[in-house]
């Protein structure tokens, strides 16, 4: 750990006490976000994105089946962990990348990348959970 | 090898001072034995410095591959938030651009199932008796797990359109 993130400076190695829980908390948080998004993305994004739209049924493409399938709370409810997989992935390579980048402030990037995750996040579930 | 210079060996000398080496420009210091708290240079690199590299590159279109997921997403999201104008008002995303679009999030989509899942078996530690579960057993199962994953979802999905 040092007291100082930024460029240009001098900064002073101060060992931390103990493990740094909320660090190991968001990096677990990324390898399940991670695992998770892995798994079920790519079939999303076949069927809803590119098999849908060239002919083949799929769920969103009218709102009698869209209406239906969003009238179970467990659909809405994968739904959001499907949301939140994937803006917690971008909120956290997001935070690394621009930090290798460049971008010297740690604490700046984090509460942006986050923040707009769960932000999107919050209005994914106002979405969800208050639409027809 | 060419033999250290005066210069060099004047360089390897001097505890505690900057040595940067040509190739990478990176400046390392070693800290001078003493009491006192170490102190940390950070590292400057250019901005460009992962397109030298063919694995920095891939690297980062790793990392990239979240942009594209979460894009997508949004775009979901986009057909959720319709879905209030009811049943007159709605109309799912389409088009060859949203086509072209999902092919470029399914590549995308696809590298980071590939890159992370091939890692499963790095950061998984499944206990054995006293070993571990192998690593590429892991991976393999965990690839196997994708591909019956995908089936399942994409069966509900389209199961759910008919």
């Amino acid at each position: 750990m040092t007291t100082h993130d930024s460029t240009g400076s001098r900064a002073h190695h101060v060992p931390r006490k103990g493990p740094n829980r909320l660090l190991g908390l968001i990096w677990a948080g990324f390898a399940s976000a991670a695992v998770v998004g892995a798994l079920i993305v790519p079939a999303h994004i076949l069927v809803q994105g590119v098999l849908g739209p060239l002919g083949v049924p799929s769920f969103d493409r009218h709102y009698g089946t869209f209406a239906r399938a969003l009238s179970d709370p467990l659909v809405k409810i994968y739904l959001l962990v499907l949301f939140a997989c994937s803006f917690y992935m971008l909120a956290f390579r997001v935070w690394y990348v621009v930090r290798e980048l460049g971008v010297p402030s740690k604490l700046g990037v984090g509460v942006v990348s986050f923040g707009l995750s769960g932000a999107g996040l919050v209005i994914a579930g106002y979405l969800l959970f208050t639409g027809p | 090898m060419s033999p250290l210079s005066p210069r060099d060996v004047s360089h390897a000398q001097l505890d505690g001072e900057a040595r940067a080496t040509a190739s990478d420009r990176v400046s390392a210091r070693m800290p001078a034995a003493t009491a006192e708290p170490a102190i940390a240079y950070p590292v400057k690199q250019p901005f460009t410095w992962w397109t030298r590299r063919r694995g920095y590159l891939l690297y980062m279109l790793r990392e990239f591959t979240a942009v594209g997921i979460a894009a997508w997403m949004l775009l979901f999201l986009v057909e959720v938030a319709r879905m209030r104008q009811g049943a007159a008002g709605y109309q799912p995303l389409g088009g060859p651009l949203f086509v072209a679009i999902s092919v470029v999030c399914l590549a995308l989509a696809l590298w980071h199932s590939y890159t992370f899942l091939s890692l499963a078996g790095l950061f998984m530690r499944i206990p054995l008796g006293d070993r571990t579960v192998s690593p590429r057993i892991i991976a393999r199962a965990m690839f196997g797990a994708l591909a019956v994953v995908t089936v399942a979802i994409a069966g509900l999905l389209i199961w759910g359109g008919a």
